[in-house]
């Protein structure tokens, strides 16, 4: 897909590998595991609580060019839908081809409905949406 | 949490960061720059998380 997820928390790279290596729900993990024991890369992207040096449930979407498209926080006992990731990554990649049209929140995956702002759907977005 | 800064915002440039990666696939370690992700064309998806031993 031309895209690169890495995992960060502050702990090392090392205990990743044994993290990786003991946890069965982990055998098929193909991703980078980014170790950030100084923070600063937690810090940089306002996710690294210094109460408990540990990093919260955040997410972050980079394109190509190094733009921020995406960012999401969540605190420590809230999981996130890997779906609605996903979501947000599609339409990225589909918004980047088509700078001009607009992915309503339902918007799912190619093909579905998109918005193109202008003058005529002031007001009209209800029609433009379910027509 | 109030001191918390964030130095990053949508729409605008991620300054360049190193992590210090365990790649699984080659069962090695390797560093991983935002600088050499631009240069692949690579789209880059961070995913936070509190501690490693616990659910994510």
């Amino acid at each position: 897909m031309g895209a690169a997820l890495i995992t960060v928390s502050t702990d090392t790279e090392f205990t990743h590998l044994a993290w990786k290596r003991d946890e069965k729900e982990l055998a098929d993990v193909q991703y980078l595991m980014g170790a950030d024991p100084t923070g600063t890369v937690s810090k940089l992207f306002g996710v690294y609580d210094p109460g408990s040096g540990l990093a919260l449930r955040g997410t972050f979407i980079i394109a190509p060019d190094g733009t921020l498209f995406n960012s999401e926080v969540n605190f420590y006992n809230m999981g996130r839908n890997i779906d609605e990731l996903m979501r947000k990554f599609k339409a990225n990649l589909y918004l980047a081809r088509k700078a001009d049209e607009g992915c309503p929140s339902k918007w799912k995956d190619e093909g579905d409905k998109t918005l193109r702002p202008g003058p005529e759907m002031v007001g009209k977005v209800h029609e433009a949406l379910n027509d | 949490m109030s001191e918390m800064i964030n130095g990053v915002r949508i729409g605008h440039p991620v300054p360049d960061f190193q992590l210090n990666c365990y790649d699984p696939q080659a069962h090695d370690f390797k560093p991983v720059t935002l600088a050499e992700q631009k240069d692949a064309g690579k789209w880059t998806i961070l995913f936070f998380y509190p501690a490693d031993f616990t659910f994510v």
